[in-house]
Formats: structure tokens, sequence, C-alpha cells
């Protein structure tokens, strides 16, 4: 745990995107290069250089891990995208899901890209990524909505069978989260950023949360919580990602993680969110970058705008604070260039 | 026919089983179906709707409302089809191709079947000829929904397809990155901020 670089970044006056999207996809061999590790990392030392981030992000590509965990319960290769459970999977497949391979060519590549950077980058933080269990848990089931609303109000896998099929789901999600971040810690990782976007009131009733109910610390909290514990024990930082629309309950929760960063959706004030997370943490984001691509839905002015007014309110809540993206910065085609201006905006915009 | 105020009450608090049992007691008592449907049924999902709107009730209690709202309709629907009364139109809603979100179109989905439409769910990464074929199969309005920025182009591809193919459908888009000066740029007719609003917005490009 090394909280003193984070905050240090803060301190500094640090401000960048997650702009290896935007760096990949500015290269006509994008999709050969998510499957050559030193190619892949030198896109992210790219990206890292290109927008003066100290920190080597991996692309926030959280399909990775699904495709892993289907090949190992050998649902062929392109059902996988589209595949949701109808039933609990064999027990005999299930159990293998601790052991069997499962570094698919893009799981490979990126923990060789991770490797790279490890070893030529040394100026650079490594880090590694990976989906929340309760966000991949989401990406098995045709409608993880409705067990999440049943299991907030008591029932069990016992009761009825949908959400049974949640909790196998849970279950091997976080299975499988845990064996590849312990191979990108493996490859050099020194911290991981945890993506839980689905973690999020479409997903939970805050009606439901506020009458008492403790689905979100069951199904979003307690394994976010296994995993932190494996990161302590290898040494390695939690970064904590969550764009999706959040109560300040939601928000409050995560200080339970005590990540080194948490990086929050444009749906929050981050200057009021500062009074709910520790100062230990370093809040994140969170310009409305996914809107970048239209001048209509984001102007340039507008991009100064939320900018100073960020740097100047999270100075005066005199949180730790980064100024960011709320999210990984999608290249989109034929708007790189309308995308990439408003990120230099953010970049180089002065504070009041 | 009054509200049936048990069937009404039951469908917004989502109790699924309580609403199928109670529209199969009214049918079985004689009570006419389209006048279940339209005055209890529809106004009951409306009223979750404008909850919704109002931030009243979220995602889930709308996504168990519309569960429920389905119960009711798996016993109202062959006996208005029976009868020869019509759904109110037909669409057809899909995630455009590259995109394999669903949970936004799901919603829409019962929303409008809530609504009293007919409605053609093509899924996800829906290439150019579903929609083609949806339209040639009448629908009416077709729905195009993306959650990310880098599938949102793909609206426009679908646009510039049907127009090429001489089909006019009216064309309405929604989904996180999306807004209405996105709608107005690829020459869609329509712009869906949610689930509710997409309902709104579909009635509204009928009439037109």
């Amino acid at each position: 745990m090394n909280r003193t670089y984070y905050l240090d970044l803060a301190a500094r006056g640090s401000r960048f995107p997650i702009g290896t999207h935007l760096t990949l996809h500015a290269r006509p061999d994008h999709d050969s290069i998510l499957l050559d590790g030193v190619r892949l990392g030198e896109v992210i030392a790219e990206s890292a250089r290109e927008w003066q981030c100290p920190m080597a992000v991996p692309l926030m590509d959280l399909t990775l891990e699904k495709d892993a965990l289907l090949a190992i319960l050998q649902v062929p290769a392109e059902g996988r995208e589209k595949y949701h459970f109808a039933d609990i999977p064999d027990a005999r497949l299930m159990e293998t899901v601790e052991t069997a391979p499962f570094l698919t060519p893009r799981i490979e590549a990126t923990c060789a890209a991770i490797r790279y950077i490890a070893e030529k980058h040394a100026d650079l933080l490594p880090v590694g990524m990976g989906i929340g269990p309760f966000s991949f848990t989401t990406k098995l089931l045709s409608d993880p909505i409705t067990p999440v609303f049943m299991a907030g109000t008591g029932m069990t896998g016992e009761d009825d069978e949908d959400v049974a099929l949640l909790e196998c789901a849970t279950n091997l999600s976080l299975q499988l989260i845990l064996r590849y971040l312990k191979e990108q810690c493996a490859a050099g990782a020194k911290a991981i950023i945890l993506c839980e976007p689905a973690a999020n009131l479409v997903y939970f009733s805050p009606n439901q949360l506020a009458e008492g109910s403790d689905v979100y610390q069951r199904l979003v909290i307690e394994p976010n919580l296994k995993i932190k514990a494996l990161l302590d024990s290898l040494g390695v930082d939690l970064i904590f990602h969550d764009c999706g629309e959040l109560t300040d309950g939601m928000v409050d929760s995560f200080n339970q993680l005590s990540p080194v960063m948490l990086s929050l959706g444009c749906s929050r004030t981050l200057w009021k969110d500062a009074a709910l997370v520790s100062k230990k943490t370093v809040l994140y984001g969170n310009l409305p970058t996914k809107k970048f691509y239209s001048d209509d839905a984001v102007s340039p002015a507008e991009v100064e705008r939320l900018s100073v007014e960020l740097l100047r309110e999270m100075k005066k809540a005199e949180h730790p604070f980064v100024l960011g993206s709320e999210c990984d910065v999608l290249s989109v085609p034929g708007k790189e260039e309308i995308i990439k201006n408003k990120v230099r905006i953010m970049m180089n915009c002065k504070a009041d | 026919m009054a509200v049936h105020e048990g069937i009404f009450n039951a469908i917004i608090k989502g109790k699924r089983k309580d609403v199928g049992t109670l529209v199969q007691e009214q049918v079985n008592a004689g009570a006419k179906p389209d006048e279940l449907l339209n005055e209890s049924m529809i106004p009951a999902m409306r009223e979750v709707g404008e909850r919704f709107s109002r931030n009243e009730v979220y995602v889930p209690e709308m996504l168990i409302a519309a569960r429920a709202m389905a119960a009711g309709l798996v016993i109202i629907e062959p006996l208005l089809t029976a009868k020869g009364i019509e759904p109110k139109g037909k669409v057809a809603i899909g995630t455009v191709k590259g995109d394999l979100h669903d949970i936004g179109k799901n919603l829409v989905v019962m929303m409008l079947k809530g609504a009293g439409y007919e409605v053609v769910d093509l899924g996800v990464d829906c290439p150019n000829e579903k929609y083609e074929e949806a339209v040639k199969n009448g629908a009416q309005v077709l729905l195009l929904s993306a959650l990310l920025t880098t599938t949102m182009p793909a609206m426009k591809e679908v646009v510039d397809y049907l127009r090429s193919k001489g089909l006019q459908p009216k064309i309405i888009i929604g989904g996180a990155p999306v807004t209405q000066e996105y709608a107005n740029e690829i020459g869609a007719q329509g712009y869906g901020r949610d689930a509710n609003d997409a309902v709104k917005v579909v009635e509204r490009v009928l009439a037109a």
C-alpha cells in the first residue's frame, strides 16, 4: 500500500484522462495490437506520455473476464459475448473455475503489456484493470435486476431459482476475477483499477436500500472486500471506479474498501462527495467525457468551465483530488479531434 | 368499467402472482379484456412511469411492475386477438450493431408493451438487415438503443441504410451518450431520454 504516491499526485495538481482507448484507436491496426503484449504495452506507455499520466493504465475493457470464464465452462467462443446463464452450470465444470487454464489471448496480452511496462518504463506505475464482481455478474444473467431486487427483499437461492442463479454467478465471477488480478499482479501491476459501473441505482433501488436492505453490502461491497484482501496481501493498491448513478449511501460504502483512489461518474458532485469519502482516498474525475464527442452536448467552453469549477471547489473542500475523466475516454470514429481537443482543454485550462 | 383498484395497485407494487389471479378472476366474471387493459392495466404502468420520472421509484421497481403487467397481458392478449382488437401500433426495438447492452432496451420494451403496443424485440448487436426486416414486417416505429459512444455511430448507419432502401419508418434513438442534437444530426424523428419518455415519444411520432 502506497497512499503517499497518490496523495502526492493530488498535491502536485496532477490531471489526466484515462486515455488509452484514444491512443490505441489512433493506430490503424488497433485490433491486432490487442493480441500483442509488447505492442499493447507500447501503446499504454505512449498514452501515459501523451496525456501526462504517471500511471500506465490498460484499456478499460470489461469483457475479458466473461470470455475467460465461459471458456472454462466450455461455452463456444462465437456465442460468449451474448451468452447468459439459463441454468446453474454443471457442478463439475464450476469446480474447475479455480484451477483450469484461463489465460485467453486477450488476457495474456494484457498481462504481457503490464510486464512490458514494469520492465521497460520504470518511471510509470504499472496498473492492472478488472471488472468488479457485481458488474461481471450482471453480464452473466439475462435479467439481473429482478433477482437483485428479490435478494433485496431477503430471498435467497433456496427461495427462488433466479436468486440462486444470481448467487452462483456472483461466486463464479469472484473466483475468475481473483485469478485474473493475481495474474496481473504477478506481471508487475502495482495498482489495480477495479471497475464496478453496474453497482448503481439502475440495479439497486434506493427505496429498498432506504428501507434497510443490506443487498448492496452483500452483492457489491462484500465480494469487493475479498478482492481488497487479496490486493493487500500482495501489496497492490486498489483504485475503485464506479461511473454509474449512485446514492450518497453507495459512495459512503466504498470507504469500506479503503481505495487509494476513487473514480466516479459525472452524475456525482465531487466536492459534495468529499464530505462522504475518507481524506486518505484521492477523488478522481469526473468530467462528462462520454459526451465529449458532441459540441452540442458539451462545448469546449463548458469543458473549461467544468474543469475550473472542479479544481476550485475541490480545493475549497480540501480533499485530495485529481482532475480527470468520468470513465475511459472512448475514441468515436469521425469525432477523434473533437474529443482530443476537449481533453487538451481539461489538461491545460488555468485554475482560478 | 371503472379502474379495478386491485389490479391497478398490484401492478404498481409488482405483485406478479396477484395480477395474474385478479385478471383471471375478472375475465372469468365477464369483464371485457379491452376495458381491463385500457382502464386498469395501462393506467397502472403509466402511473409507474410517472413516478419513475419524478424519481419516486427506480428502475428495479419499474421492472418488477412491468413483469407483473406481463402476467396480466398473458391472459388478456389472446382474448383481445380473438375479438379482433388491434394494439395501438407496432414498433421494433434493438440495440445497435457492436453493442451488447440491453437493460435500457428491455425497459423500453416493457414500458411500450405496458402502454398497449405490439413490440418486436430485435435483441442486441443488431445488423442493419434486422431493422430492415422489421420495417418490412410492419413496424411503424424503430427504436435504436446504444450505451457506448463507440457504438452510437451505428445509429446513423441504420438510418442511412434504411433510407438507401427506400424505407421511411419513424426512428427514435436512446441510450446514455445519445442526445436530441444527435437525433437531429442523423435524421431520427425522436430521442427518448428514458423508458418512460420513450413511450411518450412513440405516441408523439405516430400522431405526427
